[in-house]
Formats: structure tokens, sequence, C-alpha cells
């Protein structure tokens, strides 16, 4: 018998970026909030301190920080033809789990999307026809533009600590910054970071090319920072070990040292950890949730908790699947294209990036952090690109990162290598001070067949069916991996290595190898019910008490990392719940 | 003669733990710090405080959990041993668990010791 506890203004379901962020900013405007965090409480000290935290093996191989797919994961097949089954071990994306979420491990790319992504079908029917747009790509353009966010991206980078160099301020080219980006109303909180010698003989090939090569905007702390909400920050140590592992020195911008801090101090606000949300509650008419049942994992007690307002805030992909569970607007249907909760799913294709080999260049890739580098857009953001010689719609960044030189994971050699033995030691010995990665990121269009719904056969610790993933690359991937895949390489071949791998062509996804944790859509934002399943302020429209946060509301996915949105558009929710659901609860128009 | 009243008032400005540097410029330096120490009560902070911290033993406050490296160092922090700490942390005591790669300029630690002496009475 589930205990029935006492109702609150808001309950939020995961604490982590977005979480945090609605935890702080609601809290602090008086209202009650309680977060229901699923994973167990986590503090830079004792959990990320050194030297334990740089257990490779533990946290890079293991996954210690991340979601648990013996308890919970979600069922794979590439198309409908094909029988789904679960992903047992994580592998392609690490979903976070645990206080921060996936915050805490991030690389810290943090990216303001461009403007041809807030407008996406807009800009394409204008510029190429509308004939340009396959039938079966539902893509669309995001209900709010990019200026109108701008405010909460820049809000967001100041949370985060974010070090980068701007490329258009208020309209004006910037030296030394993305020559392509959106307008900017003012400089990044932090100058870039230092870059490897790698990314800096990758700018010089790049330039000399014609391209426009600028350092990537990262949340990794060039140098100590207080925010401005007088959260602390310590300068970036180089150390490699950002992805997959907390920060020891804070100075990656994650919630559990800015915004989830600051909600701790409001008497309004209260954290349960351990505390696995089940599904929304919602009233006899479904068009309300009265609020969220949950079991304490650590007790298997059940709880009701009542709520005027649900903000799911999980990790994009449970955030869908809390959705499809709990009956919050209509699945989607691939064959019928009826429905709208599950579509547009999106990934995001890598793959066409080369590995150069030098004889008499030392990298030192363990001086790394996760989100420096050295990165072109020229491919991307541009309009001047004209995507018709490409055959395609979106494009990909070519950057030179250098997120570690871990023993374990960073053994670079050249093609031909046998995979073990003798002449392997030999070769990644030699190899690993002198190899260098120019990377091919890739956005990724929805597609009517790339969808979530629940699986029919497998089911979770709690008896619920688990998510059902049908995902391929397609065509128009393979066409931008292709294209983009070759000019990475022109850079690279300009570079005089003594070997080079080749690009590779994009095949079929596999869930197996680490790719990115950029899983997107499911539950897309749009201008209308028909194609969307939030409105604008990422509020359900047919449970307006309801908000879904995060990068389930993308409707399809860039070239960039998420985050930089993720963290605007939270701040835009709570802005928007703040200012006006408080005031007059329903759908915000 | 000049030499030896110079050293006659070195000595006991080092004793203090002034040294040459300037507290204003110390102060912003110590925002390299402050992610992690605080010059106050304990508080919410992931580093041990800092107050107190000249003429202390390292590793000797009751409430905070050190690395068997710094409990076992020895050292006493002053002017001196701060200096050569702050420089390279991982050199002086190896396997300490401070998160921090050091400040190579000698001039910015003398002020971040000078604020030091000051602000962490």
């Amino acid at each position: 018998m589930p205990t029935r506890l006492k109702e609150v203004d808001v309950v939020i379901v995961g604490l982590g970026w977005t979480g945090g962020i609605l935890a702080k900013e609601l809290s602090e405007a008086g209202m009650r909030v309680v977060a229901l965090e699923r994973g167990g409480p986590r503090a830079t000290n004792p959990d990320f301190a050194i030297p334990l935290i740089r257990d490779e093996l533990k946290y890079a191989v293991r996954n210690a920080l991340m979601q648990n797919p013996a308890r919970d994961t979600l069922t794979f097949r590439h198309s409908p033809s094909e029988r789904s089954l679960p992903m047992r071990q994580l592998g392609s994306f690490l979903p976070g789990e645990g206080l921060g979420g996936a915050g805490v491990h991030w690389n810290g790319v943090t990216w303001r999307w461009t403007g041809i992504d807030h407008a996406l079908r807009s800009h394409y029917e204008h510029r190429y026809g509308k004939a340009f747009i396959p039938s079966d790509m539902p893509v669309q353009d995001w209900p709010m533009s990019y200026a109108e966010l701008e405010p909460y991206y820049d809000k967001f980078e100041r949370t985060a600590g974010v070090s980068g160099k701007a490329g258009n301020l208020r309209g004006t080219r910037q030296e030394g910054g993305n020559y392509f980006e959106q307008p900017r109303d003012r400089e990044y909180p932090l100058p870039a970071l230092e870059s490897s010698y790698s990314q800096m003989l990758f700018k010089e090939a790049a330039a000399q090319a014609g391209y426009h090569p600028f350092p990537r905007p990262c949340a990794n702390a060039s140098r100590a920072y207080t925010n401005p909400d007088g959260a602390r920050l310590g300068a970036c140590v180089y150390c490699g070990h950002c992805e997959r592992f907390g920060c020891e020195a804070n100075a990656k911008g994650s919630p559990h040292i800015t915004v989830i801090p600051k909600a701790m101090a409001q008497p309004s606000f209260e954290l349960r950890t351990h505390s696995w949300v089940t599904k929304v509650m919602l009233d006899s008419s479904r068009k309300k949730a009265v609020g969220v049942s949950y079991t304490d994992v650590s007790t298997g007690q059940e709880y009701e908790q009542p709520a005027a307002i649900v903000a799911l805030c999980a990790y994009a992909i449970n955030n869908v699947h809390l959705m499809l569970l709990s009956g919050i607007g209509t699945p989607y249907d691939p064959v019928t294209q009826k429905g709208i909760v599950g579509k547009n799913y999106c990934y995001q294709p890598g793959g066409g990036g080369v590995t150069l080999f030098f004889e008499d260049k030392i990298f030192n890739p363990f001086m790394a952090t996760g989100a420096f580098g050295m990165a072109l857009d020229d491919f991307h953001a541009s309009d001047q690109f004209d995507r018709t010689a490409m055959g395609a719609i979106g494009g990909a960044t070519i950057a030179v990162g250098q997120s570690n030189g871990r023993p374990i994971g960073y053994r670079p050699v050249p093609a031909g290598t046998p995979r073990w033995g003798a002449e392997w030691k030999k070769a990644t010995a030699k190899w690993y001070l002198r190899a260098m990665n120019i990377g091919v990121t890739a956005s990724n269009m929805p597609n009517r067949y790339n969808a979530y719904d629940l699986d029919p056969t497998y089911k979770n610790v709690f008896g619920q069916p688990l998510l059902r993933l049908t995902y391929n690359f397609l065509e128009n991937d393979r066409k931008v991996i292709a294209f983009v895949g070759q000019k990475a390489a022109e850079i690279a071949r300009s570079m005089k290595p003594t070997s080079m791998t080749n690009p590779g062509a994009l095949g079929d996804y596999n869930i197996v190898p680490y790719q990115s944790t950029h899983n997107t859509g499911g539950a897309i934002m749009g201008s209308s019910p028909k194609d969307s399943a939030v409105n604008r302020y990422l509020q359900s429209w047919d449970v307006p008490n309801v908000f879904v946060v995060g990068a389930s509301a993308f409707p399809h996915n860039s070239a960039y990392n998420p985050t930089g949105p993720v963290g605007a558009l939270a701040y835009w929710t709570a802005d928007a719940i703040k200012t006006r659901f408080r005031n007059r609860p329903g759908l915000i128009t | 003669m000049k030499w030896a009243a110079l050293v006659a008032v070195a000595l006991p400005m080092l004793a203090l733990a002034q040294a040459q540097g300037d507290p204003d410029k110390g102060k912003a330096a110590f925002e390299q710090c402050a992610a992690c120490h605080s010059l106050g009560e304990a508080g919410d902070y992931d580093g041990p405080t800092l107050k107190g911290i000249i003429g202390r033993t390292a590793g000797s406050l009751d409430d905070y959990r050190y690395s068997a490296a710094m409990k076992r160092s020895g050292v006493t922090w002053d002017a001196g041993t701060l200096d050569q700490y702050i420089a390279d942390p991982q050199a002086f005591i190896p396997g300490n668990r401070m998160a921090f790669a050091g400040i190579g300029d000698k001039a910015l630690r003398d002020d971040l010791i000078a604020y030091l002496a000051v602000a962490a009475r």
C-alpha cells in the first residue's frame, strides 16, 4: 500500500542539469519543490577525490556513475521488421544516474545551436525548395527563435562557467571566434582553454585551406571562476578525466556544484535520493497530473507524491519512457504516422574522422580536457555551404579534441596493426604519443521509422514494459559523413602525417561501441499539438501541468552536443512556470 | 652591517609569513583556491578550511579527512612550506589529494601567502 505524502507545488523527476536548474529557480521563487532522484547522492569530496577517481577500469570501462542496465534498460532493433532485444550492457550511450545525472560525467562541450537548427524546415524550404526535404523526414522548426533563447543560453553559460571565444558580438564578427555563430550579447564568461599541439597544427592547416577554425566552447573552466549565483569553480588541470568521471577540481561545470547546492539552501526545497518514479498519476479526465508514484529503492516502500506541477527532468530517454508508461499524450505509430510520443528519435552519426600518425611529433595526449578542441563549422552552421553538392540535409562539424590519453581506452595504432600480441604492443607503445585524431560529428535528421515505443516482451525490475528503440542511420546520414569526412581527410593529408587512417563509410548503427550520449527527441516541441508532444514552454499539450524538460524535446539533432540548449531550455521553462503558469495554471499561450 | 640589518628585518617578517607579497593582489589569486577552501568555518567546502593555516601542522584538523600522504608529511605550514607546496603540490607532498596543478609564478605565490597571512588568521 503506497504511502500518500503531503502535496507540494512542484515535483521534479531526476536531479541532473535540468532538474537542478528548475529546483533552484522554482524553490528560490518560493515554490515548495521536491526532487526525486533514482540514484544516490554524490559530492566532489569524497566521491570524485583523487586518486580514487582516476580509476579508469571502474569509471570508464565499468561505468560506475551511469545507469545500471540490470535494473532498467531499453530494447533495440534497427527496423520494425527486426525483433527487439534488451541492451544488457551500456555501450553506444551512457545515461547518467545519481545526483547531478549525466551533468556530472559529461565532457562539457557547450554550444548554442545554429540559426538553421532553430528554424530547420523554414530554412531548407526557403533556400533549397520544398522538394529538397524527403517526405519521410519529418523535420520541423523549433517553436522559439535563437534570438528568443539567447538570454537563456547566456544564463546557462554563466552558470556552468563556459570557456570560449565569441565569434559574433551583437552582429559584429570577432577575430578568433566561430565565424558562423549567431550573434551573442556578450563574451563567454571565461577565455578559451589552452590548445593542445594537435589542435594548433589543425588550426594552421584548416586556416590554410580557407576554413574558419575556432576554439570549441566548453564548460571546463580555463581559470578559477565564481558564477553569478556565487558557486565557485576551480581551474581545469587538463587531467584527461572528464567524460565518465566527476571532476576532482570542481573545474567542470556540473549541477552538483552549481544549481543543486543553491536549491538545497532553500527551505522550500527537499531532495529524496534512491527514489524511483514509476508513473505520473493522472486524474480521471487524464488531462491533469495529480502527482507521481515512486519507490524508495533502498527500502522497497512505495509512495505517492501529490503535486500541482510535475516536471520530468530525467535523461531524455527516460522522460519519454515515463510519458508512455503514464499515458501522457498519444503514442506514435510509424505505420499510420499518427500519435506523437516517441516520434523523431535522433542520435549523432560519427565515424567520418581520421587518425593521423607522425613519426616526428609528440602530442602528449594525457594532457587533456573533456571538451577543449579546435573546431570548424564551415560544413554545419554555415549557410554559405551549399547542401546541393552534398545532396543531404544537415551537416557536420570537424574538430580536433583530445578528451583523454588514458591507458586502457586510448591506444591509437595505424591500420593493419594486429589486434593483439607482440606487434600490437610494440605499435601501441610507439604511437601513443605520436597520434592525433580529426573527428567528424554529423547532425541527424528524423525519419518516420526512427522512434520509441513500449516493448511488447521485456520488462524492468518494476514489471513495467521497457522502452523500445527502433533506429538506424539512413541515406542522408551516409551522404553527410561521406562528404564532410572527405573534407576532414583533405585537411589531414595537408598536415603530411607519416600515415593516416581512411575516413570510414557510415554503415548500420551499432549500439555496442561508445559513440555519444546525445540521444534526442521522443517528446518533441513544436507550435501545434499536431506535430509535437510539448509546446514552446516544454509543457505537455495533453496534460498541461506536466513539463518535459531536456533533449527529449529536440525535433532533430544538430551536429553539436546537446547540453547548451538543454540548459537554456531549462531556464526558459523555469521562467515560464514562475512568471506565467504559477499565476494562471493551464496551457501557456 | 647592511646585510645584518636586512636579515634582522626579514626574518621576523618571514615568520609572520607576510614575505614580500601584496595581500591585495593575493586576494585575487585566492579565487584559484576558493572552489575548495574556506577562510572561515569549515562549511560546505571540498577542502579543509584555511583558517589558522599559518603555524598549523599539515593534516591536523579533526573534522577533515586527509590523505595519508598529507597526514604523515610532518610539514608545518609557514611562508616557506606553503610556497613550496603551492609551487608544485604533488612534488612537495607526493600522493596528496589536492586537485590543483600549482602556481609557477613566484611573485604571485608571495602575494597569495601574504593574503593568507592576513585573511586566514
